[in-house]
């Protein structure tokens, strides 16, 4: 009996020291800092990016809790005391519910976390092949979400995709249906650069107008577009198979994750820009950083400049995410003790977590939003105050001489990707397929009149602007319809590996009286069989009685 | 039969109790009286607090409130009449896919099932009835939307001369048409909540069929019925008022499920009677959507809108309470 107990004894020490041995620092690093877990909402376009930092720093004992609620309800949160801190893409009093809207009672900063693209991911395919380098301009993208434009055959498409030829699919606009940044972000955009379209489209939701930026979506009943909540539900509702035709605005990350194209915006320039993170790096150059340290806005931003930057490399929807902080003093909820835990997480996205943003699908913030950033956590009652060395985080976009070494450094755009006829056939976001193009994309890179043999090219560059005459290069004969952008009559045959005729499934069509007559003898068949038997067996056994 | 020895054990008890009650007694009493009186309390305090919360935002929108279908309580523009219509279509259509089942499932588990398997058959709607609703929402949406779609697209297809199965906008000849047409709709979200509420009413419906009294059947059967026709003559009408009790309780919870529905729908603010179409709404997802994001007015609107689905509740419950206790298998159940 002694022995067995002795037996056990040991085991469990020798268990107990292995553990110790095996693991070494974790017991220690928890000893060194007792985190409190803190909790915080909003944002779910830098969802996924604020998810990962979090899962990082569990390995320091530290724990977030992270809801991504929306940036409406996250900065709701903040101010009712409800989470230690929130996420949001605009500050406080900047959409239409400015008035309505209830600020925090206590002391609060905003501090930037990421910068990133606010993507157009789509589902489209032509015949059995998915799309995934279309290419949109801004007024074709207003015009689609305010359903002016229905179908994706529109000429106006076809004049930003002249390569592909696009089916009489009905376009699918989902916006998200809860108070989201994401739809401030698009809608300061189109308010700022497109007010006219925007506004008739608020007019005719029932909004009053100049309608601005708004936080909720307005929906018009009866149209194709489609509300889902959270940046989750609209890119898991794009990502669907019956969702072909669909198209929703979510940060480029979302699109990384799914596996799904984002549209090519074409910038200032005149150059079609994917969200990736030096071309956002390039376009937030010229963000306006609100500098005025004593004012309630110090560090947000003013995008007007971003919108119309001339930078070929830019993507005009770039933008800076928010976090809402506690400053200067406790408030009912945020105590002295949580400053460490904020801090420390504040301080490790701020720099180490900067260099993950670019395979997150988000960008790096640059040098001085970082050194804001970190002067702001400084002032998180409680914190833990470190000298971080900006040089030992690796952000990619620091450099010894000040410059914004990711946006310097950034790949100008290819030929293709500029407005003309010839379309990049490579794929985009998490979409790395390629797509033909009629017009052999960037594979012929000699761009204008390209003619392979006589046989030419079966959508020709002039006809797809919308002009309708064919151009020099093209074979005779070849009339291409003005709506599908495809070849009517003709033989003109397509490029090497140029398709263009649209295989489309199509189910037999039964001429509808024979259709009707089939039913009734189907119900009559069916009725017949569960019905008849027990009553011709009742009739028989009945006769037979009588 | 059963009842004949029970009165005589109960008459010389019944003697007994014209002693004054002793202390044990009494304080039993008093508890009992006081966990009654406190659901009533807790009734009027939630009714009071919602009417109360609620009452600015009645005042500022008068009987608009009833007519209005936007929702935009910031311009003061806003009524119940799309949202409360889209709860009762979804709770409608979750109540007639899910009664049938019920019906079926619970008259297979009392009076077919084999005893082993009548068990295991108890667990899993049990088990049924505790799956969150979430995980009936996530799965609704990411897995039974599509594969609903093509019988969406058929009954839109063949019935659509029934004013519910019109889908405006489809076009079943063109290949090219989108589904997206038929998703996030009031049917497929019904169909959800059919799901959660069918274990509720399954489990009513089961007491009330095994409580159908044994002699009866026996009745049955010596006078030379199946067992269908026992189930017929005997089963079924005992039961119906616990049937018709279930079906209440489920419409209840129908009524007011949140976020399975929040999940699904694409919530519009017009009245939407074509159940197979796109956009649909619901008071309980509103709320819960628009819960977060709202100031004071809009909160007050909100809570208008949870007054409404209150009394409706209240409504429909004591409906199905008159409706059970005026049947026979209800007042046996019920003592």
């Amino acid at each position: 009996m002694l022995r067995r107990v002795t037996r056990v004894v040991l085991a469990a020490a020798a268990a107990v020291t292995l553990t110790f041995l095996l693991t070494g620092s974790p017991p220690a690093a928890t000893a060194a800092g007792p985190y409190v877990p803190v909790n915080g909402a909003g944002s779910t376009w830098s969802e996924n990016a604020i998810r990962q930092w979090a899962s990082n720093v569990q390995q320091y004992g530290m724990r977030i809790d992270y809801a991504g609620t929306g940036s409406t309800d996250g900065r709701n949160q903040f101010a009712s005391g409800l989470v230690d801190f929130g996420v949001s893409e605009i500050p406080y009093g900047k959409d239409d519910n400015a008035a309505a809207e209830a600020k925090p009672k206590f002391k609060y900063a905003y501090m930037p976390i990421v910068a990133g693209g606010t993507a157009f991911m789509y589902n489209l395919s032509i015949g059995k092949n998915r799309v995934t380098n279309l290419r949109l301009s801004g007024d074709t993208l207003v015009k689609i979400f305010t359903n002016v434009i229905t179908k994706w055959n529109d000429p106006a498409i076809k004049a930003d995709n002249p390569g592909l030829a696009l089916p009489a699919r009905k376009i699918v606009p989902v916006v998200r249906s809860d108070g989201s940044g994401t739809t401030a972000q698009f809608s300061t955009w189109m308010a700022n650069q497109y007010p006219s379209l925007w506004n008739a489209y608020c007019a005719r939701a029932g909004r009053k107008t100049p309608c601005g930026v708004t936080s909720i979506y307005p929906t018009i009943a009866g149209t194709a577009t489609t509300a889902q909540s959270s940046s989750t539900g609209v890119a898991a509702y794009v990502a669907q198979d019956a969702s072909v035709g669909a198209i929703t605005y979510v940060e480029y990350s979302y699109a990384l994750n799914l596996h799904f194209p984002v549209a090519k915006i074409r910038n200032k320039a005149d150059y079609y820009i994917e969200p990736t993170a030096p071309s956002v790096a390039v376009a937030l150059l010229k963000a306006k950083i609100n500098n005025v340290q004593g004012s309630q806005d110090y560090l947000t931003q003013d995008l007007r400049g971003v919108y119309t930057n001339a930078d070929k490399r830019t993507y005009p929807l770039s933008s800076y995410s928010y976090m809402l902080i506690p400053v200067d003093e406790e408030n009912d909820r945020f105590k002295v003790a949580k400053g460490k835990t904020l801090g420390d997480f504040a301080y490790y996205f701020l720099c180490e977590g900067q260099q993950q943003a670019d395979s997150l699908g988000y960008s790096p913030l640059p040098k001085n939003l970082v050194e804001a950033g970190i002067a702001q956590v400084k002032r998180i009652p409680g914190v833990d105050v470190k000298a971080i060395n900006l040089s030992g985080c690796h952000n990619p976009t620091f450099s010894s001489d000040g410059s914004n070494t990711l946006a310097k450094n950034a790949p100008q755009p290819r030929a293709c990707d500029k407005v003309g006829p010839v379309q990049c056939t490579t794929g985009t976001g998490g979409a790395k397929s390629e797509t033909p193009t009629s017009n052999g994309g960037n594979k012929n890179n000699n761009n204008t009149n390209h003619s392979s043999g006589g046989t030419g090219n079966s959508a020709n560059p002039a006809s797809t602007a919308g002009t309708g005459t064919p151009t020099a290069g093209s074979t005779a004969g070849a009339v291409i319809d003005p709506d599908t952008g495809q070849v009517v009559g003709g033989t003109g045959g397509g490029g090497a590996d140029s398709v263009s005729a649209i295989p489309v499934s199509l189910s037999n069509q039964l001429d509808p009286t024979l259709k009707l007559v089939l039913i009734i003898v189907a119900c009559a068949l069916l009725l017949g069989l569960t019905v008849g038997p027990p009553l011709i067996a009742r009739l028989l056994h009945g006769g037979g009685r009588r | 039969m059963t009842s004949a020895p029970l009165e005589t054990v109960a008459a010389p008890e019944r003697r007994r109790r014209l002693r004054p009650s002793g202390g044990q007694d009494l304080v039993f009493r008093v508890v009992l009286r006081c966990a009654g009186a406190a659901v009533l309390l807790l009734m009027v305090l939630v009714g009071t607090f919602l009417f109360t919360k609620a009452i600015s935002a009645l005042r500022l929108a008068g009987w608009s409130f009833l007519t209005t279908e936007e929702w935009e309580p910031d311009s003061g523009h806003f009524g119940i009449a799309a949202v409360l219509t889209g709860t009762i279509l979804i709770a409608g259509v979750a109540i007639s896919i899910a009664v049938p089942l019920a019906t079926g499932m619970a008259l297979y588990v009392s009076e077919y099932a084999p005893q082993r398997l009548r068990r295991i058959l108890i667990n899993m709607i049990d088990l049924m009835a505790a799956v969150p609703s979430v995980v009936y929402g996530l799965w609704g949406f990411a897995f039974l939307q599509a594969h609903v779609i093509g019988l969406a697209r058929w009954l839109s297809t063949y019935f659509a001369w029934f004013p519910l199965f019109k889908v405006t906008g489809s076009d079943p000849r063109d290949p090219l048409a989108t589904e997206t047409i038929y998703t996030s709709s009031t049917f497929i979200a019904g169909m959800v909540v059919a799901l959660m509420v069918a274990p509720v009413i399954c489990s009513i419906m089961r007491e009330a069929f095994s409580q159908a009294p044994i002699g009866e059947r026996e009745g049955a059967y010596a006078l030379g019925a199946t067992r269908w026709g026992m189930v017929r003559s005997v089963v079924l009408p005992f039961g119906k008022g616990g049937m018709i009790g279930g079906t209440m309780l489920g419409l209840g919870r129908a009524l007011g499920e949140t976020i399975a529905v929040y999940l699904i729908i694409s919530p519009v603010f017009v009245i939407q009677p074509h159940i197979l179409q796109n956009g649909a709404n619901s008071v309980s997802a509103l709320i819960a959507l628009r819960y977060g994001e709202s100031g004071p007015v809009a909160l007050s609107a909100l809570m208008a809108a949870g007054v409404a689905l209150f009394i409706l509740t209240l409504i429909v419950n004591f409906a199905a309470g008159s409706i059970v206790a005026r049947s026979r298998s209800g007042a046996e159940s019920e003592a």
